[in-house]
């Protein structure tokens, strides 16, 4: 792929309801934020790529009512919508049409707000023939494949459990973030409410309002426009088949995010992601997944996953501090979530963080989960 | 704003169509099953040959939230790139044809699957319209294309009339699996839609699939996909000025620029536009200037049938297929979604000497 950049980042303050705002007002809040931070006008972008899951809301097409928001008036503008994963396959679709040569300048915005719909109609993913009358959501979906991953792995829900607090505390860093739970212990996860076994409320990431918005540029614009552009140096994405009874683990273990990982790794010349990567964000929307996920995503070998994060290998001060931002299980506009991983993981490389900065990062990975086991996997890092 | 063109040559290599039916009764995996296998038997490739897949799709129409997840195992997506863009056909076609050039992939799978059969169409729109100032007044697509063609018919006592013979000679030209041909005098006797639409002015709308194989190895087709642009309007019908579709004149002229060829000379041999109704034809010629020279919608265009999002994908079919029977030498498609052709899409297609 032809060099292309993040230059510029915005996000709206995330919340359960963003009663002051409508839909185009959150994406014009993070739309302009992006820009300013970028330091470019609405007149400087080519393209506009809009990621949102329409039916959270109940719209058709989203970005007809709030392409205005978003600067597209009279410009290209084109909607992603792909589940989770729509904010990370919105970027890459921003990274493909500016490296396509037809733009120097696309503007990606993911938003959602839950307030004014319902997650739940995410059960009509399911199949309505076969899968549809057993359907239940996500965090039953969950609850079977962390149940698998458990007795295979031997993770425990203590460990689950540090890493629903290790976001939280995070997330105090984060001014953005949704849940601000700064005196949240291990005790409080394990002793809230059970969902599903052996999930427990503090185990899941909420349902936010928020949107997000990143600048891409070509090699050309982002060295003018950014000291330290963002560089995409890999993306890869893999998509999984539908039914549930074919996915069992597979909805935990992810082969999908292990084959897309391990391709954008050998795109970006890296083979030890623990010590070559500097900061991760990853789509987490269970703390058990982010375990699950550091074997995927190579951080360690099959079964050691309990012993990084009680190693504080992952913490802010540790080997490679992962979702400094507090992740999915702090802010889950599920639109936007995918942009704000890339959006973080790009802010890190800025050096623009602030108290969630980590130092000197120039290599950094996002990640996004949608649907059943989808994964999207971007690297971005400090040189082309 | 910065007109630039492909990276990479891109081909249209395989086309696959349903055809359009009033009501299918199969699946949408079924019906896209059958469209890709047609592509892909035309392109003389497998499942195996595809890089990347991008699909054009309603969830609302669909019932289904990330409703790709119906055809993840038709397309083969299962542990390969899959997008989904939310518009017409073409501009998933056009986004495609991006990552090509961006060297993503080598080649890529683009679908467009409805059926308008399984819900109320035209109430469905209304769910686009802001839901703040439009949608309380029951406002939809079909009430926003009425409003556009009165705009138009004004200061205009003949349009009527004119629309009426555009749409008998479009059915004419088309083989329909719905009503068969009527007069322009049957037309004009019509029950009025959405004042001073008629019923049958407008297209019906049913039940398809397309599938197009986009590749930058062309060996096997004449047929190149040139230049491409799309556009997004200003949403409110207030604030656009309804006489024009000047957000076809920009994507056109964004497409005609990426391929390398001036805007206003009569160059294109064939259009197949995305026309629901007769008076967006006359928009269609008033955006792109298109006069004598080119053939338009020598098939019938969208008015023997079509349906939602399947209709720019499968213009770009009609317009591939003609081009390589030899019907002409450069030919432009278009797609058109959203209230009064909000969103516009066009690709150039050139013939390979």
């Amino acid at each position: 792929m032809n060099p292309v950049a993040v230059i510029g980042t915005g996000q709206t303050r995330h919340a359960r309801a963003r009663d002051d705002a409508s839909q185009p007002e959150l994406v014009r809040e993070a739309a302009a934020r992006a820009l300013d931070d970028a330091g470019i006008r609405p007149r400087d972008i080519d393209a506009v790529v809009i990621a949102n899951m329409e039916l959270f809301e109940g719209r058709a097409w989203p970005e007809l009512w709030v392409g205005e928001a978003a600067f597209a008036a009279g410009k290209p503008c084109l909607k992603v919508a792909t589940g989770g994963t729509s904010g990370t396959s919105g970027c890459i679709a921003g990274f493909h049409q500016v490296a396509s040569g037809l733009f120097d300048i696309v503007l990606v915005v993911g938003f959602e707000k839950h307030s004014e719909g319902h997650t739940q109609t995410g059960m009509t993913l399911t199949d309505p023939y076969w899968d549809r009358a057993v359907a239940s959501g996500a965090v039953g979906n969950f609850a079977l494949s962390v149940s698998q991953y458990m007795a295979e792995r031997g993770v425990t829900e203590l460990q689950a459990a540090q890493v629903a607090v290790k976001a939280r505390r995070n997330a105090t860093r984060n001014p953005h973030a949704h849940l601000q739970m700064p005196a949240i212990t291990v005790e409080e996860v394990l002793a809230s409410r059970p969902l599903a076994h052996p999930l427990r409320l503090l185990d899941m990431c909420p349902q936010s309002d928020g949107a997000c918005a990143i600048v891409v540029a070509s090699g050309d614009k982002a060295r003018k426009l950014n000291p330290r552009p963002a560089w995409v140096k890999a993306t890869a994405t893999r998509h999984e088949q539908p039914y549930i009874g074919d996915i069992d683990r597979r909805l935990i273990t992810m082969r999908t995010l292990r084959d897309a990982a391990r391709e954008a790794y050998a795109s970006a010349g890296i083979r030890e992601p623990l010590k070559e990567l500097d900061v991760a964000e990853i789509y987490e929307p269970v703390s058990y997944a982010e375990l699950a996920w550091y074997e995927a995503l190579g951080f360690c070998a099959e079964g050691e996953a309990g012993r990084l994060i009680e190693d504080g290998v992952t913490e802010m001060d540790g080997e490679l501090p992962v979702n400094p931002s507090g992740g999915v299980l702090s802010t889950n506009p599920v639109g936007a979530s995918g942009v704000i991983r890339v959006a973080e993981a790009a802010l890190q490389i800025h050096g623009r963080g602030g108290d969630r900065q980590v130092e000197g990062a120039r290599t950094a990975l996002a990640t996004g989960y949608g649907v059943y086991a989808w994964a999207d996997v971007i690297v971005l890092a400090d040189r082309p | 704003m910065t007109l630039g063109s492909l990276r990479r040559p891109v081909f249209v290599c395989g086309l696959g169509e349903t055809g359009v039916v009033a009501e299918d009764p199969r699946s949408i995996a079924e019906m896209v099953l059958q469209a890709v296998q047609a592509a892909y038997a035309d392109a003389g490739c497998t499942h195996a040959d595809v890089d990347a897949v991008v699909s054009a799709s309603i969830d609302l129409l669909d019932g289904l939230t990330a409703s790709n997840i119906a055809v993840t195992e038709v397309v083969d997506a299962v542990m390969k790139p899959e997008t989904r863009i939310s518009a017409d056909g073409l501009a998933a076609a056009l986004h495609a044809a991006a990552q090509i050039a961006a060297g993503s992939y080598d080649t890529v799978l683009v679908v467009a699957h409805a059926k308008a059969s399984m819900a109320d169409y035209e109430a469905l729109t209304r769910w686009a319209l802001d839901p703040i100032h439009l949608q309380p007044l029951g406002v939809d697509f079909l009430a926003c294309a009425g409003l556009q063609a009165r705009m138009l018919a004004e200061d205009d006592t003949g349009a009527a009339r004119r629309w009426a013979e555009i749409a008998a000679t479009r059915r004419r030209e088309g083989s329909s699996a719905f009503s068969g041909q009527c007069s322009a005098d049957e037309i004009l006797a019509s029950p009025l839609v959405a004042a001073p639409l008629r019923a049958g002015m407008c297209a019906p709308l049913g039940d398809a699939a397309c599938a197009v194989v986009l590749s930058v190895q062309g060996r096997r087709t004449p047929v190149r996909l040139a230049g491409l642009g799309w556009d997004l309007e200003a949403h409110s019908l207030g604030d656009r000025d309804l006489s024009r579709w000047d957000g076809l004149a920009r994507a056109f002229g964004r497409a005609c620029g990426a391929a390398g060829i001036g805007t206003g000379v009569p160059v294109f041999d064939l259009a197949e536009p995305s026309c629901l109704y007769p008076h967006e034809e006359e928009l269609f010629r008033k955006a792109t200037g298109f006069g004598g020279e080119t053939l338009i919608s020598p098939e019938g265009g969208l008015f023997p049938g079509t349906a939602p999002v399947v209709a720019g994908l499968s213009r770009l079919a009609a317009a591939a297929r003609r081009m390589r029977e030899g019907g002409a030498k450069r030919a432009l498609a278009h797609g058109a979604w959203g209230p009064a052709g909000q969103g516009q899409a066009v690709a150039v297609l050139e013939a390979q000497p």
